[in-house]
């Protein structure tokens, strides 16, 4: 875990003031591969099922903040971000190292605006973010985008 | 964004809270992606969401507010496959058909929506709806909003229209308001080359590992792909367009590449030569050594390691008529040469229902394959493995794609031919 706390400054592309416990994939998160075991039951747990994804397979991503470059793979990706949240195993947030893709953003806008509640979306936090941030670092979020990582000496 | 007078009234609430809704979804989406204004889309859509299952498609829910409000795509639309409901041509047990009835139990009602929705007709269910007998070709330069990854890189790169690679149910509202954010892909700039991909291979490499080896290497960058058109055709024959729809399935699975040029035969890179390429491009070599070692490299996830292949699933995206004429021909060939007259693996092929139809034509492959004990089916083995339905079964397929969602193992052509042959990896 990173011991010192950095500050990275994204655009909030959805608002919101979170923290949570850092999932990092440093290669394209496949959102329909990682997510596929889990949209069936609702479920407390969502382990990601990407067997391609070295950084995060096997890891429970429910409640998690998502570190990633970008989102890649099937377009089913768009709608596992709705089911997540109705199902009560979404990220608290996804974060992005480059700018927001269009995948994501779509899946990630209509789990918004047709849900009740919502994931934390921030992009733009550029290479040095996802390169500093550590698997299980503590991460916190303000609506303006800033993000704060590691934890506390 | 700069909003045209309807879209502020619509966006303001003035056809409906629904309306409201879509209309700030799209528009929010925009935002996201630095789009100045919407663009008018020009020709039908292609979406992914063609299962009542949420989280795959939208919720009955949803489709039901949309339908209640009165929305209809501004063209009839095409979707991906049904799910493989069809137990007879999969060879299932009894287990997996009661899951698989209990988890599409809302099939009927959620295909009569899409229907309402302005689906083209009750058999517009495939993954390749640009095949000539399916009859959803994009013209060139049509703003689109399609999803299905394997489908929009092929309008993109193969066809020449434009579409960004739109999530599920993201895809349908933008066909719903008939309107899409001008950004990306449906933009002039980023069409052009960020990588160039030199393909140095002694022969046609498999586009299945080629898709797999580019998507890795460019992620979401647009590639331009050099060494390829001495072994394909120019004017885009059939097995030049089957070559590089696989290519394009496999690349947007690896990544998530929405557009690819290919130097000398698609056609953007015919009509703009070296310009394709953008002045601060990368570029790197793919040669033969690395897909051979690519082809080795993929994990094997049965339960069982060393399990006989049990049953082999073709047509991840669906086949063409050629494509399957070629599995007969080799089938039926490789079975002769081992005095056999069944596969020794039950085996499914999918295509779209209008690619089946053909295909029962007299005179057509059909009945020579179901004579060889294959069964053709239009649709989609990938929801056979929800749920862990075949987490037991020991697959193979010669998809990439499926390879990478299932724990289905990948074999080349040649290899599941001889599989098919003999029982025997």
């Amino acid at each position: 875990m990173g011991a010192e706390r950095r500050s990275f400054k994204g655009r909030p592309v959805v608002p919101g003031s979170v923290s949570g416990v850092a999932a990092v994939s440093r290669g394209g998160f496949n959102t329909y591969a990682s997510y596929s075991a889990s949209l069936h039951e609702p479920s407390r747990r969502a382990v990601c099922a990407d067997s391609g994804n070295e950084d995060l397979y096997g890891i429970d991503l429910a409640g998690k903040v998502l570190c990633i470059p970008g989102t890649i793979g099937s377009t089913s990706g768009g709608a596992v971000w709705q089911r997540l949240v109705a199902m009560g195993n979404a990220p608290a947030a996804v974060l992005f190292s480059g700018a927001i893709d269009p995948l994501a953003a779509g899946g990630l806008i209509v789990a918004d605006e047709w849900s009740e509640r919502r994931i934390v979306v921030v992009d733009g936090l550029g290479d040095p973010f996802l390169r500093s941030v550590a698997q299980g670092d503590e991460v916190t979020i303000a609506e303006d985008g800033e993000v704060v990582t590691g934890r506390p000496a | 964004m700069h909003l045209t007078r309807h879209e502020k009234a619509a966006l303001a609430g003035a056809d409906g809270p629904v309306v409201q809704k879509v209309m700030r979804t799209v528009i929010r989406q925009g935002e996201a992606l630095g789009a100045e204004r919407l663009v008018d889309l020009t020709g039908p859509g292609h979406l992914v969401i063609a299962y009542a299952i949420p989280g795959i498609g939208p919720s009955l829910e949803m489709l039901e507010e949309l339908v209640a409000a009165g929305l209809r795509t501004t063209f009839p639309f095409t979707v991906d496959p049904r799910p493989p409901l069809d137990h007879e041509d999969w060879a299932l047990d009894e287990r997996q058909i009661v899951a698989l009835e209990e988890m599409y139990r809302d099939q009927p009602r959620y295909e009569e929506l899409l229907l309402q929705l302005g689906l083209r007709d009750a058999d517009a269910y495939t993954c390749r709806p640009s095949l000539a007998e399916v009859g959803n070709v994009p013209h060139r330069g049509d703003a689109l909003a399609w999803s299905e990854s394997a489908a929009v890189v092929y309008a993109n790169s193969v066809l020449g229209a434009r579409t960004n690679r739109n999530g599920a149910i993201f895809d349908l509202l933008c066909n719903l308001v008939g309107k899409a954010p001008l950004s990306g892909l449906l933009l002039d700039e980023p069409r052009r080359a960020t990588w160039r991909i030199d393909v140095r291979a002694a022969e046609p490499p498999l586009p299945q590992l080629l898709g797999i080896a580019i998507g890795r290497r460019v992620l979401s960058d647009v590639p331009l792909v050099t060494g390829l058109d001495r072994f394909l055709d120019p004017d885009l024959d059939p097995p030049t367009r089957d070559y590089l729809h696989e290519l394009g399935a496999a690349a947007a699975t690896a990544g998530a590449v929405g557009l690819f040029h290919v130097e000398g035969i698609t056609p953007e890179a015919v009509e703009a030569g070296d310009r394709i390429l953008a002045p601060d491009h990368r570029a790197s070599v793919i040669d033969d050594e690395a897909l051979e070692e690519l082809s080795t490299s993929f994990p094997v996830l049965w339960s069982r390691p060393d399990a006989r292949p049990e049953k082999c699933y073709l047509g991840c995206p669906h086949l063409s008529l050629e494509q399957v004429e070629w599995w007969a021909a080799s089938i039926g060939t490789a079975l002769r040469e081992r005095g056999r007259d069944h596969v020794a693996v039950p085996t499914t092929i999918s295509v779209a229902p209008q690619t089946l139809a053909r295909l029962r034509d007299p005179g057509s492959v059909a009945g020579d394959l179901e004579a060889a004990g294959v069964m053709l089916s239009a649709g989609c083995p990938m929801q056979l493995f929800d749920r862990d339905l075949a987490a037991g079964s020991a697959i193979v397929t010669n998809s990439t794609k499926l390879r990478a969602y299932t724990n289905a193992r990948f074999f080349t052509d040649r290899r599941i031919v001889h599989i098919l042959a003999t029982g025997e990896i």
